[in-house]
């Protein structure tokens, strides 16, 4: 297992995997800096807790950001897979089909989380900047920036999914459009829809139970996901 | 006898239509197995089967005396593969490529560099696979199907693609595996010409069934030949032949003996110095391997 995530993080060398690792959380974080930049003044007077204001801000994008580097990390992946069909290679090595899914999940959970690190870095590092008066509120700063990677392991799951099994990858690049937009609406689409949970908000305002459903029903997709992948024949 | 390869009634079908039917192969150790068939006869869904990336729709497969249901991972651990067009990652070098299989069949390091001298590769290993000619793709592929050392070696249609150097190379590779490193090798083609120039068994199939299996041998026997004699005079050669109770036929300056054991050609011989004759040739006609080919592809089973 080890080995095949070694084999897989060597296959997505030149492939802007790492770039989009570090663009997503600067991104996110860019988009603060510009409101920021333009309208501090104002931002500051909107609350009287700028730190926890400043962190819900950045939190506005994080759900897109993630969703969206899902659609586009899953669907890079299968097609560096598809291009010369190299998971007929692939699957005749001995390894089972269970663990090339595994590793793939795994890999791509990785680097998410590396983003969330970074955007919890970035995000520490423009508050701390600012300079706001309140101190700095550590735990709503890690909730911020992992509740919604949690939260958004369904998508990932699901999208893994269809990328995979899809020969055509305008697909899993459609519903990941449609998931962007998704998550994009949250606000206005039900709570059992899995692109709302990243944006951490649910009828109950209680944050946990998006991560708690984002891991649970993570899990369920991803099974299904790959009970799927090693039941159809490889082409 | 014990076979390396050994499938019985396997059978394959997409939807309704039907892939493979009730094949069975036997493949012996150290055999160069050619097997061939027009496109679209079930050769590379055969092959899909006997490397687990298809499941037979009935029928059994047994690689070195195991099942590969049971034993799917250690059968294909002693088994190199060369499926179609060569996968690779374009974006990574060809030691690249080879690294990232390496760490997952988990060789030496050093391996990589023997399969790369193997195919000739050593001088553009550092560089990127895009940038490859066809023909180096195809021996990237080989290089990556011997990485593990295996016992058995499967590729289909390897000739694909490569030029006539290129062709020749693969060919006096794929003869020397069993030799040097008792490798057994199942080689799939389309063309009769390539598989009769390495193969020491053939099996030829077609519409998904096995219509020939025996060695390379006997199916030249069955290609039988004719003699056919040029002489001065042929009619009244024809004429006395046939005096004599043989099967003869003429045209123009040749007359065509059907059967041509020695004794039958030295009678023949024979007879006609003694009848004066000048004789100015005696050849032996084969019947080509492609015309049997053609033949039994086109009947489903001639034999």
């Amino acid at each position: 297992m080890i080995s095949m995530m070694q084999t897989d993080f060597l296959k997505i060398k030149r492939k802007g995997f790492w770039f989009l690792t570090f663009l997503g959380p600067i991104g996110v974080v860019a988009l603060q800096m510009v409101n920021y930049g333009v309208r501090k003044e104002y931002l500051l007077q909107q609350s009287e807790n700028d730190w926890l204001y400043y962190l819900q801000n950045i939190t506005a994008f994080t759900p897109l950001a993630l969703v969206l580097g899902i659609a586009i990390f899953t669907s890079f992946m299968a097609s560096i897979e598809n291009e010369t069909n190299a998971w007929k290679q692939l699957i005749a090595l001995p390894v089972s089909k269970m663990t090339v899914y595994l590793s793939k999940f795994t890999m791509l959970a990785c680097l998410l989380f590396i983003s969330s690190i970074l955007l919890m870095l970035f995000t520490l590092g423009f508050g701390v900047f600012l300079s706001f008066d309140e101190a700095i509120p550590w735990l709503e700063l890690v909730k911020y920036s992992f509740y919604p990677y949690f939260a958004a392991l369904p998508v990932l799951a699901l999208q893994l999914w269809i990328a995979t099994v899809s020969k055509n990858q305008g697909i899993p690049i459609t519903t990941g459009i449609f998931g962007v937009i998704f998550a994009y609406s949250a606000h206005i689409i039900p709570d059992w829809m899995i692109w709302k949970w990243p944006s951490l908000m649910n009828q109950w305002d209680e944050p946990l139970i998006n991560v708690l459903l984002g891991l649970g029903v993570g899990c369920l997709l991803y099974v299904v996901g790959m009970l799927d992948f090693t039941r159809r024949d490889v082409l | 006898m014990e076979y390396i390869v050994k499938t019985s009634n396997l059978s394959k079908h997409f939807g309704k239509e039907v892939a493979v039917e009730g094949l069975n192969m036997n493949i012996k150790k150290g055999d160069i197995y050619g097997f061939l068939g027009p496109n679209g006869a079930g050769k590379t869904t055969t092959i899909r089967m006997l490397l687990g990336l298809m499941k037979p729709a009935s029928g059994s497969i047994h690689i070195f005396g195991q099942d590969i249901k049971q034993h799917r991972k250690n059968i294909l651990a002693r088994v190199g593969s060369l499926v179609e067009n060569p996968s690779y990652y374009p974006h990574l070098t060809a030691y690249e490529n080879l690294e990232a299989l390496r760490k997952i069949i988990g060789v030496p390091k050093k391996r990589i560099y023997e399969v790369v001298e193997t195919v000739r590769l050593t001088e553009v290993a550092d560089k990127k696979v895009k940038g490859f000619s066809l023909g180096m793709k195809q021996r990237l592929g080989i290089a990556m199907s011997l990485l593990n050392q295996p016992q058995l070696l499967i590729l289909d249609e390897p000739m694909n693609g490569l030029d006539p150097s290129g062709i020749i190379e693969i060919r006096e590779l794929i003869k020397r595996l069993p030799e040097e490193f008792g490798i057994t090798v199942l080689v799939s083609s389309h063309l009769l010409s390539e598989i009769d120039q390495m193969a020491t068994t053939v099996g030829i199939v077609t519409k998904g069934k096995m219509i020939f299996q025996d060695s390379i041998e006997a199916m030249r026997t069955l290609a039988g030949h004719t003699i056919s004699i040029q002489v001065n005079h042929a009619e009244q050669a024809w004429r006395l032949l046939l005096a004599k109770g043989m099967k003869v036929e003429h045209e123009n300056d040749f007359i065509t003996l059907q059967e041509s054991s020695n004794e039958m050609v030295a009678e023949t011989v024979r007879l006609l110095v003694q009848a004066n004759l000048s004789i100015y040739r005696v050849e032996e006609e084969k019947r080509s391997l492609e015309d049997i080919f053609l033949s039994m592809t086109r009947e489903d089973s001639a034999v």
